[in-house]
């Protein structure tokens, strides 16, 4: 991708730029790249295999990336819906990043697959986006892109899990939960997982046991969700990011289709929009309360 | 037909009772001469049958039961035939958890008055039986079993592993990523197996490897066909050709010296090579949950009520930030560059110069998980041409 | 003997914790099953009190505080409903059945409200009885997300006194 070739050896050339965070050619497919110099600006791609959320780069907590200088990222629109939130949570200055916006048709489910996009390959994150074209950026490159292929296959299947019995749903979740090795991949894949010392690595007093029993598994995937509840980009990285498989994109869109219900919130790429929770309205929802 | 001698050089340290028996140096041929039989594919699933009958726990590839959750085969407990997915890719995460279980329990405790009771858990287990496991995951089980016996017996790991008797799978290599060769494998390798099964013409050659596996054969020997020598000769250069085309793939995607890797690793702790690596890494340690070798754990106690709680030990990883962090508040592993060094430390420097050899069997699973495309082949592969310039 | 569910209620100090009160110096009549837990306001409520006290052994929970408008702390009880409104389908969505937790706004005067709160609460979870799906969640875990063989089948009863044990109602 010319154009961002350019502009990323321009950055870097001109010190505007210590480190471009893009996307290269790895042994496995797309993976996240770190241009440092103006000669490896010729590395970096950008197609449908480029699923990687680029924010979570941004933490402030990865001391590693902060070395490198200030960052130029190159980011999708749910990444930038991320930075978003990076931003609205003082985790980030505006002037400290530099956004390189790149105008997306959709990406597949793994930067490993072919970059095809069909109904069946495209990810799920990318049904329903309303940001192929990111806003929140200082540059914006690539050419406009066709729509992705429509899947409404994650809110279908929650749609399936919410007819069942709370019973069934149980047990449901606690053969997937047994899986979970507390890994926390999911955490550390996500960009808004970004607090300095995580609630479930806290042992005094402990709140959520470190042990990867169910009990354990519980406490920490309920605290999950329910700390990124209105925040979740939906970019399904932790999804991508388990290695036993838990599809924790049902967990997560399922609270995002919760507060747009229940506080008609959506998130965005507007870092002045505040979040729902956080905030509240005298006549919020209130009939589960007796 | 015998099973082809393993390439690893036999480790320092003891092994388990009932596994290979070690060798020297450089030989380990552990197939049992003249024991090759056949086992057809419809009596791999009365042997199935009769095991689950019989009620010995039983181990093997099967999918995910329940519906519309991903396809991946992972190593479980299985009740039928039905459940078997041998033909499937690499089980998603490694037989470790079924010797040391994610989270376990070491002892409870029960407070009576002014006193603690402890309750020990037993570190004797019944008898389970793997079928089908790789050869990379299985050969890991004798590299843990040296940390595993250093200094402390660890009971509890080698209860598990005496009372388990495993029959790999000669494996047809995942993809590029596997690289069992590079580091003294390979796809039919039958290190710490009983017996090995290789895939041939309407069933599996069965080889056997200890007086365990021999067993196990016994107790079901009506289900094992030796057939005519002109059937035997055919099933022997079957699995002949299935091992040797394996070995060729895999050769072929990593060409590396391990010994002169151990080298730089050890001599370039301060290297920008890490600061180059280490940025993409985002901590994750999903490397660390699917890795056959990885063996680090945490230690907690829970209360479990007023007066009684258990003493557990669970799955830990050097990849976050809370490994090392002192009480004091300091780090020694401060960022993700030195955690992901020492990752590759560990297993390429630190355990090869305490036990004698690596602390990887080329498995490929870390390069598969990692959402950011870490690859430790490439890694390796990198070192190595460092290590000659 | 019938089951007796055990609650857990976390309430705010100033309203519900005020009109609980009031409800046992009226002598009202009601269920003896709750224990209350007192703080300062539903603000402070987090989500994970009512996993934490289903973990330890509670049945039933009651989370209840002033009335929108009359948050002693001005809008406490206004992150309390949002954060709880989220939780409560979060948990639902889980599989943890919502039937369990109670949700109230009872004010310092209203007495006979908490009386009511508290007895269809305890009516409501001696039917869905004990949760001992969730009490029980952490046997030992194999890879496979079977449970192996518990070594110690009896469970973990303690020699020392319960104190969630239901004692005489001395009232």
């Amino acid at each position: 991708m010319k154009e961002l070739r350019d502009l990323a050896r321009k950055l870097l050339a001109d010190g505007d730029a210590g480190v471009v965070i893009g996307w290269e050619e790895g042994r496995r497919g797309a993976r996240p790249a770190f241009i440092t110099t103006p000669d490896d600006a010729d590395k970096l791609i950008f197609d449908a295999r480029c699923v990687h959320n680029l924010a979570n780069y941004l933490n402030p907590r990865k001391p590693q990336v902060k070395a490198l200088g200030k960052p130029a990222v190159v980011v999708k629109g749910c990444d930038a819906k991320a930075v978003a939130g990076l931003l609205r949570e003082a985790q980030l200055t505006r002037d400290r990043v530099i956004l390189i916006g790149v105008r997306c048709g959709g990406v597949v489910q793994t930067p490993e697959m072919p970059a095809e996009l069909t109904e069946a390959t495209v990810a799920t994150r990318c049904y329903g986006c309303d940001v192929r074209e990111p806003k929140l950026v200082d540059h914006l490159v690539g050419d406009a892109q066709p729509e992705p292929p429509v899947t409404a296959a994650l809110d279908r299947r929650i749609a399936e899990l919410d007819a069942l019995s709370p019973q069934e749903r149980w047990q449901f979740w606690t053969g997937q939960l047994a899986k979970c090795t507390r890994c926390h991949a999911c955490r550390q894949a996500c960009p808004l997982c970004h607090c300095e010392r995580c609630i479930t690595d806290k042992t005094q007093p402990q709140w959520i046991e470190s042990s990867s029993h169910l009990r354990g598994n519980f406490a920490w995937h309920l605290t999950r969700a329910q700390h990124l509840a209105g925040r979740c980009v939906g970019c399904g990285e932790c999804e991508r990011a388990c290695p036993v498989g838990i599809p924790l994109s049902l967990i997560n869109r399922k609270l995002q289709l919760v507060v747009k219900d229940l506080f008609d919130y959506t998130v965005t790429d507007d870092p002045e929009v505040p979040a729902p929770i956080g905030a509240y309205a005298v006549d919020d929802r209130q009939e589960f309360i007796e | 037909m015998s099973a082809a001698p393993d390439k690893r050089p036999t480790p320092k340290g003891k092994g388990t009772k009932g596994a290979a028996p070690a060798a020297a140096a450089g030989a380990a041929a552990t197939a049992v001469a003249g024991a090759a039989l056949c086992l057809t594919e419809e009596n791999l699933g009365k042997l199935v049958a009769e095991i689950v009958a019989g009620g010995t726990r039983l181990v093997a590839p099967a999918r995910e039961p329940q519906a519309g959750v991903g396809g991946s085969a992972d190593y479980r407990y299985i009740s039928s035939a039905a459940e078997l997915a041998f033909g499937d890719s690499l089980p998603r995460m490694s037989l470790k958890g079924f010797f040391l279980p994610q989270s376990e329990v070491l002892f409870k405790w029960h407070r009576k008055g002014a006193d603690v009771e402890i309750e020990a858990v037993p570190t004797e287990f019944p008898p389970q039986i793997v079928l089908g496991a790789r050869p990379c995951d299985t050969a890991a089980l004798e590299i843990v079993d040296q940390v595993m016996d250093w200094g402390l017996r660890d009971e509890l790991w080698f209860g598990r592993r005496d009372a388990t008797t495993i029959f790999n799978l000669s494996c047809p290599v995942e993809d590029a990523s596997c690289f069992c060769h590079a580091v003294g494998l390979n796809p039919d390798a039958t290190r710490a197996a009983d017996g090995m099964l290789t895939p041939v013409p309407g069933g599996y050659l069965v080889e056997t490897c200890t007086e365990k596996g021999a067993a196990l054969i016994e107790g079901h020997k009506a289900l094992f066909e030796s057939g005519d020598t002109g059937a035997a000769a055919q099933r022997s250069k079957a699995a002949a050709q299935y091992r040797a085309d394996a070995r060729a793939k895999v050769a072929a995607d990593l060409q590396i010296d391990t010994t002169r890797i151990k080298e730089w690793v050890g001599d370039h702790f301060d290297d920008d090579f890490w600061t180059a690596l280490g940025p993409r890494c985002n901590g994750c340690a999903a490397c660390a949950s699917v890795c056959p070798t990885c063996h680090c754990f945490d230690i907690v106690d829970e209360p479990e009520g007023v007066g009684h709680g258990a003493r557990r030990r669970n799955w830990d990883t050097c990849q976050t930030g809370v490994f090392t962090l002192h009480a004091s508040g300091h780090n020694p592993r401060a960022d993700q560059n030195s955690r992901f060094r020492q990752r590759v430390n560990h297993k390429f420097f630190i355990y090869p110069s305490r036990f004698g050899e690596v602390l990887c069997t080329g498995c490929g699973r870390c390069s598969r998980v990692c959402p950011e495309g870490q690859d430790l082949a490439e890694v390796l592969a990198c070192i190595d041409e460092l290590a000659r310039a | 003997m019938d089951f007796q569910p055990r609650i857990t209620a976390f309430v705010c100090n100033w309203c519900t914790y005020t009109g609980a009160d009031l409800a046992g110096t009226s002598r009202l009549q009601m269920a003896a099953n709750v224990r209350i837990i007192r703080l300062p306001c539903t603000g402070r409520i987090d989500h994970m009190f009512i996993v934490k006290a289903f973990e330890r052994g509670a049945d039933g929970v009651i989370v209840s505080g002033c009335h929108p408008a009359d948050c002693h702390y001005t809008a406490g009880n206004y992150h309390a409903r949002r954060r709880f409104g989220v939780f409560r389908e979060l948990m639902d969505f889980m599989g943890i059945d919502p039937r369990r937790v109670t949700f109230s706004w009872v004010s310092a005067s209203e007495g006979v409200k908490w009386k009511d709160v508290v007895n269809e609460t305890v009516a409501r979870v001696a039917e869905l009885g004990p949760f001992d799906a969730y009490h029980e969640l952490a046997g030992d875990t194999i890879t496979g997300g079977e449970p192996a063989p518990d070594p110690f089948e009896a469970a973990s009863g303690a020699e020392t006194p319960d104190p969630l044990e239901a004692h005489e109602v001395g009232r």
